[in-house]
């Protein structure tokens, strides 16, 4: 007990520790975790006595990979940069070259951690992140355990962050979860789902547990229909098609981020905000979603897509298959549109579609909510009748924020109706930025909450959802067809037929 | 930044189109009708309405508000400086701020208004505007200030009500019943003695009330940087042996000082003890616990909080004129430290900082009564 933090600040403990990043000269390290780390610094949030060590396979000196990191700190830090602290918090990061194989590495890193915890009598907490491509994460994780340094201290802890992708279909990460279930304890393991550390999606349980006017309307019988978009108007810029090429949209966005922000939306009120209360009730959902596990569910529920040459901001752009590293027959989706009915009382009837897809006219994230029409005999003879009904809009990204569609009276002695709209900005009203999502993730890490990460049956059951439909595609004997759509449009014809099937249509962004 | 849309200007306080103005009234002292800081002089009648008009000017702004933020202030000027100091809190803060400037001297009773809106870019596109009203009164004014004010707040908005100086009669139960969120200075005052009854008795009479005191968010680095470090097991360990409390404080700011004394002995469980050397603690296990506070007027509100065990020093510094704090931990054959940034000094700061963290500040309430008792000793 730390009598000093009560009420001060409502989270749990982060104890000063060694962070250890697997893949510390790569893209993610430099752009987005020592960024984050640093501006915790600058928060005053990151525990004093934190170490921080690279490990990767290059050759370097401390100094040479801190100059690296001070560059890229300088152009990407959310908070700038300044001098005096950056210099006192890259005094505590130091560099470790070793292969992610070479059992000699991990016992000379075990050998320093053990002399960062030997000032400090011999104790000290760890957390490992494993920030590598995903081919290696069971070695390393393998190595971690033979060299002992999967377990912690007595009076200690030592904790695992995996990065994603976590598998790529049910079997592999079911092995996955074997080997770092063995290595880590599961409460000690912290798969990172970026989306859980943005402030909208975690504002959506505040949005629907701490307001009481949303949750009673929170239903089959108010709700017509709920849909989850996630646009990107980037294509496969900068060598990323060798990547997606092997996953797509389903497996890369939608087995992930779009199943969590759609558990969040779709759970049943937490009897705690503890971890395990919270993930509790997330994986229900994803448990309940009916599965579409043939050929011909997955034809009528899912549609997949790619995008022919189109244009996007009056840019002309290549369409998917002729994209940088992408086979001229791929055969992969980059553009996915799911139906999905969750099967409980809550829910029974109400139809979710979540679409996701790149090369659209924009980038944004959000959820909306569609309520049900109001029973209109009164204002049904009005000429141009009545325009659709309410529908509430959580915007993840870019521009975060809520907004509300109500119907109202054009004002005049005649009765016409108009949909009008209330919106709330976080940057309009609340003026400064969101922490990035990172900063965020690795505190709860720091600290032992893993309330914002996935647990290992949220991760499967989605995996096995997913998986139904990763079949049907690629080895079904008549597999559903690849649709098209011009890049720089809002996707196939096919997408918006899946919703009329309902009498639906997607939102207009 | 540039000027957009008809009648704003960004960063600035903009006084409206003046054609569209009607009703304009004589100056009737120093403050000019128009007056680049506080806008254009309106009648008190048709406040509302001359402001229904800023809006109509430009559809390419959006009027934001998150409270109402009443400055009151009974020292000659300080409208126009606490207009300058909305100006820059309305950058993260979207508020309908309404400035009052009182002089109770002046034998005739007065009052004049006047409004403007404070606009700055959001994301370097749209145009954030915030509305704001200024009211000057003279004279014996407790009921019509009262009234003014209550007129103009944004229904269903929280009502933050800044009071700078002296406490005066003017804090009347029927005003603080309808405040939020009260903030004040202690460290302003003559008395803090006498003034923090007054404060008792506003709580009294609003239990909701929420107090925040300068003097005590002068001194969050300091409280977060020791909380931060008690997270250390290192230091949860030296916990039940601490036996000294060593605090440097500039003089002005003897309050924080306390205060942070009071918030250490209530959160650790010491109770109040005397000594041949002066006051003291003694823990809750019967360990004696020296206090040691020194000024130094050439430093920082607070300069430096050291807590001591036999092999183990906690302790947060601040040097003058640095932009930092410094946080260490120091036990035999370690010693950890780490920067974090300093508190804001500026009024408009630690506004701008209390508005941003919200909450109840229910570690100020409990730490209260025990500051209370240490500003008698
Ligand atoms: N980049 C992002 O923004 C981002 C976002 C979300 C998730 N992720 C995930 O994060 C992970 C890492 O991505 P990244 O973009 O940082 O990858 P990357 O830039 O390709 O970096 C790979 C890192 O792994 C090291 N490495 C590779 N083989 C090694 C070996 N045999 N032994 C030791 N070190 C080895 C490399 O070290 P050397 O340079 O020394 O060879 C380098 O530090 C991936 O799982 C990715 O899916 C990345």
């Amino acid at each position: 007990m730390n009598p000093f933090r009560e009420d001060l600040v409502s989270r749990s403990r982060p104890e000063p520790c060694s962070i250890v990043i697997f893949g510390a000269t790569g893209d993610l390290t430099h752009r987005k975790l020592i960024p984050a780390l640093y501006n915790l610094a600058v928060d005053g949030e990151l525990p004093t006595g934190v170490k921080i060590i690279g490990f990767a396979r290059r050759e370097k000196s401390d100094a040479e990979f801190r100059a690296g990191l001070d560059e890229l700190n300088r152009k990407v830090s959310r908070s700038g940069h300044d001098d005096e602290i950056w210099d006192s918090f890259i005094q505590t990061v130091s560099y470790h070259t070793s292969e992610f194989t070479d059992p000699d590495g991990y016992r000379r890193l075990a050998e320093k951690l053990d002399a960062i915890d030997a000032e400090r009598g011999g104790k000290g907490n760890r957390l490992f992140y494993i920030a590598s491509a995903p081919e290696f994460f069971d070695e390393i994780l393998i190595a971690l355990k033979n060299a002992g340094l999967n377990e912690a201290k007595p009076g200690c802890w030592a904790r695992v962050i995996v990065e994603k992708p976590f598998g790529t279909d049910l079997a592999t990460a079911k092995h996955l979860n074997q080997v770092v279930n063995d290595t880590f304890h599961e409460s000690d393991t912290y798969r990172i789902d970026h989306y859980l550390g943005k402030e909208t999606a975690q504002n959506l349980m505040v949005l629907r547990f701490a307001n009481s006017i949303f949750e009673p309307l929170w239903n089959s019988k108010y709700i017509s229909h709920i849909q989850i978009t996630c646009a990107e108007n980037l294509g496969m810029e900068g060598g990323r098609g060798g990547y997606y090429e092997k996953s797509g949209a389903l497996r890369d966005m939608v087995q992930n981020h779009l199943l969590q922000l759609l558990s969040l939306v779709a759970m049943e009120p937490p009897t705690d905000l503890s971890a395990d209360g919270v993930r509790d009730e997330k994986v229900k959902v994803i448990r309940s979603l009916r599965q579409w596990d043939t050929r011909e569910k997955v034809a009528k529920n899912v549609v997949r897509a790619q995008y022919t040459a189109g244009h996007i901001d009056g840019t002309a752009v290549p369409g998917y298959r002729q994209e940088d590293r992408v086979s001229p027959t791929s055969e992969t989706e980059a553009y996915v549109a799911v139906r999905l009915l969750i099967d409980t009382w809550r829910w029974s009837g109400v139809p979710f579609y979540i679409r996701m897809g790149k090369r659209l006219p924009k980038k944004s994230t959000e959820i909306s909510v569609h309520f049900k029409d109001a029973p209109c005999v009164l204002f049904n003879a009005l000429s141009g009748g009545v325009p659709g009904g309410n529908v509430l809009v959580i915007r993840i990204q870019p521009d975060e924020g809520i907004s509300l569609r109500m119907v109202s009276k054009i004002p005049g002695t005649s009765l016409r109706l108009e949909p009008v709209k209330m919106d709330f900005h976080y940057s309009t009203s609340f003026g400064k930025g969101s922490p990035e999502a990172y900063e965020r993730l690795l505190l709860d890490a720091i600290a032992g909450d893993a309330t914002l990460f996935a647990r290992r049956d949220e991760v499967e059951e989605a995996w096995k959802f997913i998986d139904h439909i990763e079949r049907a595609w690629h080895e079904s004997d008549s597999p559903p067809v690849m649709a098209e759509f011009v890049a720089g449009s809002w996707g196939p014809k096919e997408a918006d037929e899946l919703l009329q099937q309902d009498g639906n249509a997607w939102r207009r962004l | 930044m540039g000027t957009h849309g008809a009648g704003f200007e960004m960063g600035e306080s903009t006084p409206y189109f003046l054609p569209k103005l009607s009703h304009m009234t004589a100056p009737l002292d120093s403050i000019p009708a128009i007056c680049p800081e506080l806008g254009i002089e309106v009648p008190v009648a048709i406040i509302e309405r001359e402001l229904h008009k800023l809006w109509e000017q430009d559809d390419a702004t959006t009027n934001a508000s998150l409270m109402n933020l009443v400055v009151y202030s009974e020292k000659a000027g300080a409208l126009i400086e606490n207009s300058a100091i909305i100006r820059e809190l309305t950058r993260e803060h979207a508020c309908r701020a309404i400035l009052v400037g009182i002089d109770r001297h002046e034998p005739e009773p007065t009052l004049r208004a006047w409004i403007t809106a404070h606009c700055h870019l959001a994301d370097g596109r749209k145009s954030v505007c915030c509305e704001q009203i200024a009211f000057h009164l003279t004279g014996r004014v407790t009921g019509r200030f009262r009234n003014t004010v209550f007129a103009h707040l944004n229904s269903d908005l929280p009502l933050i009500f800044w009071w700078q100086g002296e406490l005066s009669e003017i804090l009347t139960e029927r005003l603080v019943s309808v405040i939020d969120r009260l903030v004040i200075d202690s460290s302003s005052w003559a008395d803090p003695a006498a003034s923090f009854t007054m404060i008792e008795e506003a709580s009294q009479a609003n239990p909701d009330l929420i107090i925040q005191d300068h003097a005590w968010t002068r001194s969050w680095q300091f409280r977060i940087g020791i909380a931060s470090l008690f997270d250390d097991p290192i230091a949860q360990e030296a916990l039940p042996e601490i036996h000294a409390v060593e605090i440097t404080y500039h003089p002005a700011h003897r309050n924080t000082a306390l205060q942070v004394l009071a918030w250490l002995a209530v959160q650790a469980g010491w109770k109040d003890a005397v000594t041949d050397a002066g006051w003291a603690f003694e823990s809750s296990h019967g360990k004696a616990i020296s206090l040691k506070l020194s000024e130094d007027a050439s430093g920082p509100p607070l300069s430096s909080l050291v807590i001591r065990e036999n092999r183990t020093s906690v302790q947060v510094t601040q040097k003058a004129g640095s932009s930092h704090v410094e946080r260490q931990v120091e036990t035999a054959g370690y010693k950890a430290s780490s920067l974090s940034p300093i508190d804001p000094t500026s009024p408009a700061d630690l506004v701008a900082i209390q508005l941003s963290r919200g909450g109840k500040n229910s570690l100020y309430q409990k730490m209260l009564p025990r500051f209370r008792g240490l500003l008698v000793k």
